[in-house]
């Protein structure tokens, strides 16, 4: 056999078209009448192997022909994709033209059924070359009609399974250009398709484009999650949960997906990324639809002022002088801390304890576990409105206009001046050491945090900023800018104020390149760190915004208006507007499936979107 | 030195060594030659048993229209995934499925990357947006699935629709 070409047939070997006339049952491709001789082969040795889950028979006396089952891919160079003995959806579909064809046939007078299949017979014994030569021949005495029926018939037969017989990687290779919801399509066509198209690296490449950052092809992201799926598969052991590398890594915890999907107890200890894929898929749809439920958290008897939270604690500070802990999930109250004398204007917190800053002037630290109070700074001379902390530094902000600044070791504490009023939001950049103030003056100030020198001051909101955030923002993920004439800003004159500037050289420093601003002005603002400039406002609040949060894809604010708004942070567009809240809301709070808003009379609400029935 | 590239039914194929070495398969064969000094005398038979002529000599069309294209590193792996079919391409490729079949084989085998990627991607873009019966007919495909299995397997996958 020629073992270079597609279809060839031993030489002499004469096709078989036996003419039962009288066996009228011919139901089987096994038992069909017409075929080539290559596919004959394939008849015989399909008993076999009958089915692919099936224990292959080594040694059978069939020799290697159809062995391409343990080498799968081996033999399409042996023969054409049409007559693949390993391509059985061809086959089938094939196979009731083929029947189609016997009835045709035996309806035909004795004689001509032999001519046909003397015609037949010549070109099947024949090699590809003369089959060309006979093909030529007979094309050129087709009249148009006949030309258009092999035109026809020709379309539809070269059809190619393409994702059934590529060689895996191939197949996987293309499944990975597609999005989700073809993907999804595709695992519905057939077995095969099913197998392919729910692989684990195809999830998982589908996962590293969208978890944690926006696919530049789809446009869409989903949430990272960690913490509470990590939490949620708890007999999972620990080295098993893998950090996915890369540029912008999609830290997703989860199990390899191995052949020994069961533990000892018939538990499934891995999660396929399909799933870890559709879960997120779904917390993003209904953030985007605005299908969420709502739960309450109840105990405090006055305003409430600051609320953080995680996965498991939140944390509310309010003017009843308490910080109240509570359990994210059932919104039950754990524990309420009460030592401060004033009201509880900030908070932060990390796994071991949480820092407060009060209206009486104190900055205290606690071990929330314990409800312990290990620690209280005195030194500002007026009410602490924010803190911040890292590793053994605390920042704080207060209205005495100054920002403080404690290390913990040494104890010592270092006052940052230049603010004009009381200093509302403080927030450490730990990548680029530099701090970030938000004043009643209405600036944003950025401070080099191990020289205290003042690196820049950004001017443009017109009443009291209440907020900043700074952000890293990927290249590849395009902030959405207004489309302004410059240098309308304010205060450009004031140059005795600018401060020291960045130095970019520094490449061991990783600067924020923009950050958020919320203001009494009723706006947000993106700003671009590196100019100073503000690039983008965002309008849509009534009055005031007194707290806003953000992650990779979205902001939340809270405002004097009442209203809870959820933006894209890229398009910078409002996309919800709660109107839940009766009174002012002063704190705002977000996570990836939630977000919490706390107002003026005490209500404290979480707003869930991970609910999918 | 010119290079003749046999086909597996035989037909010889003469190249430049430039347009050779698109094909990273062959660049490391000439490269284990260790042929350095330019002898114009000299002649390379490569054998590539696994492309049959008519697939070769359309891959050799796409070398030597590419021979000077400057192609994205193979390491970045994220711009080269999300760049559209090149319009050239996307003409040359334009053919038959079967022939399409064998170029991305022919592709992958000899090793040319960029020519692997526009193939897959034109396959993708066959599948993209279609349902799972269009997906069907466009590639000939006999569902195998009994309809309680197929009920099941498109509530599992209905979370994508409707976003």
């Amino acid at each position: 056999m020629d073992l270079g070409l597609s279809c060839h047939h031993r030489e002499g070997q004469k096709p078989l078209l036996r003419q039962d006339n009288e066996d009228k049952k011919i139901p089987q491709a096994q038992e069909r009448n017409i075929f080539t001789p290559c596919e004959k082969e394939y008849v015989k040795n399909i008993s076999d192997v009958e089915e692919e889950e099936e224990e292959i028979t080594v040694g059978s006396s069939k020799v290697n022909v159809n062995d391409a089952r343990l080498i799968p891919q081996s033999n399409f160079h042996k023969y054409c994709y049409r007559h693949n003995p390993d391509v059985k959806c061809n086959k089938l579909a094939d196979s009731n033209k083929i029947s189609q064809l016997q009835d045709t046939l035996q309806k035909m007078p004795l004689k001509d059924q032999e001519t046909i299949n003397d015609v037949w017979s010549i070109f099947g014994a024949a090699d590809s070359a003369k089959r060309q030569v006979i093909l030529q021949g007979i094309l050129s005495q087709c009249c148009f009609p006949q030309l258009s029926f092999i035109s026809q018939e020709v379309s539809s037969l070269i059809r190619i399974d393409f994702i059934s017989t590529l060689p895996t990687e191939l197949s996987s290779k293309i499944l990975c250009y597609l999005d989700c919801e073809s993907l999804c399509n595709a695992a519905q066509v057939s077995k095969k398709w099913k197998r392919l198209a729910d692989d684990d690296r195809v999830w998982h490449h589908m996962c590293e484009q969208h978890i944690d950052r926006k696919c530049p092809n789809c446009g869409w992201g989903l949430p990272l999650m960690h913490m509470k799926r990590a939490r949620e598969i708890e007999y999972s052991p620990k080295n098993d949960a893998i950090t996915l590398s890369g540029n912008h890594p999609p830290q997703v915890k989860r199990r390899r997906l191995s052949n020994q999907t069961t533990n000892g107890h018939g538990v499934r200890k891995t999660r396929p990324w399909k799933v870890v894929y559709s879960e997120r898929f779904k917390v993003e749809r209904n953030w985007r639809k605005g299908i969420y439920t709502t739960k309450q958290f109840v105990g405090h008897t006055d305003g409430v002022l600051t609320l953080k939270y995680d996965y498991k604690y939140l944390f509310t500070g309010s003017y009843d002088k308490t910080v109240k802990i509570w359990d994210v999930k059932t919104g039950a109250l754990i524990r309420s801390l009460e030592s401060h004398t004033q009201g509880v204007k900030t908070l932060a917190f990390d796994e071991q304890k949480l820092i407060t800053g009060s209206l009486d002037n104190t900055i205290k630290v606690w071990n929330y576990h314990t409800g312990q109070c290990i620690a209280t700074y005195r030194g500002h001379e007026d009410c602490v409105l924010s803190v911040d902390f890292y590793k053994k530094n605390i920042v704080s902000g207060s209205a005495d206009t100054t920002v403080k600044l404690w290390n913990v070791e040494s104890r010592t504490c270092i006052a940052l001046r230049g603010h004009t009023e009381g200093v509302n939001s403080v927030k450490i950049h730990p990548q680029s050491s530099t701090i970030f103030s938000a004043s009643d003056d209405t600036t944003v100030r950025m401070w080099d945090m191990t020289t205290h020198k003042l690196l820049k001051v950004f001017k443009g909101h017109i009443a009291a900023v209440q907020k900043v955030i700074p952000l890293n923002i990927s290249s590849d993920y395009e902030l959405v800018h207004d489309q302004q004439n410059d240098d309308e800003d304010v205060g450009e004159d004031e140059e005795e104020e600018e401060g020291e500037g960045i130095d970019y050289l520094d490449e061991s420093r990783q600067y924020p390149n923009y950050i958020l601003t919320a203001s009494l002005d009723n706006t947000i603002k993106l700003w671009d760190v590196r100019s100073g400039k503000c690039v983008r406002t965002q309008f849509g609040h009534l009055e005031g915004i007194w707290d806003i949060s953000a992650d990779t894809f979205r902001i939340v604010s809270g405002a004097h208006d009442s209203l809870v708004k959820v933006w894209d942070l890229q398009s910078g567009k409002c996309m919800h507007t709660f109107q839940g809240h009766s009174s002012h809301v002063l704190a705002v709070g977000l996570g990836d499936s939630s977000f919490a808003s706390a107002d003026e009379t005490g209500v404290v609400r979480m707003c869930n979107f991970d609910n999918f029935d | 030195m010119s290079i003749s590239i046999i086909s597996s039914d035989g037909e010889p194929f003469k190249v430049e060594r430039k347009v050779a070495e698109r094909s990273v398969l062959i660049k490391n064969m000439l490269g284990d030659l260790g042929n350095d000094d330019d002898d114009d005398d000299e002649s390379f038979e490569v054998p590539i048993p696994n492309v049959r002529g008519s697939v070769l000599q359309k891959i050799l069309e796409w070398c030597e229209h590419h021979k000077d294209t400057a192609f994205p590193d193979d390491e970045d792996d994220d711009s080269r995934k999300s760049a559209p079919v090149e319009e050239w391409d996307r003409e040359f490729l334009r053919v038959d499925q079967e022939m399409l079949y064998e170029i991305i084989l022919g592709a992958n085998y000899l090793n040319i990357r960029p020519l692997l990627d526009a193939g897959c991607k034109v396959v993708a873009e066959m599948i993209r947006g279609k349902t799972p019966e269009e997906i069907r007919r466009t590639f000939n495909i006999v569902n195998d699935f009994s309809p309680e299995e197929e009920a099941a397997i498109k509530r599992e996958n209905e979370w994508a629709e409707d976003r």
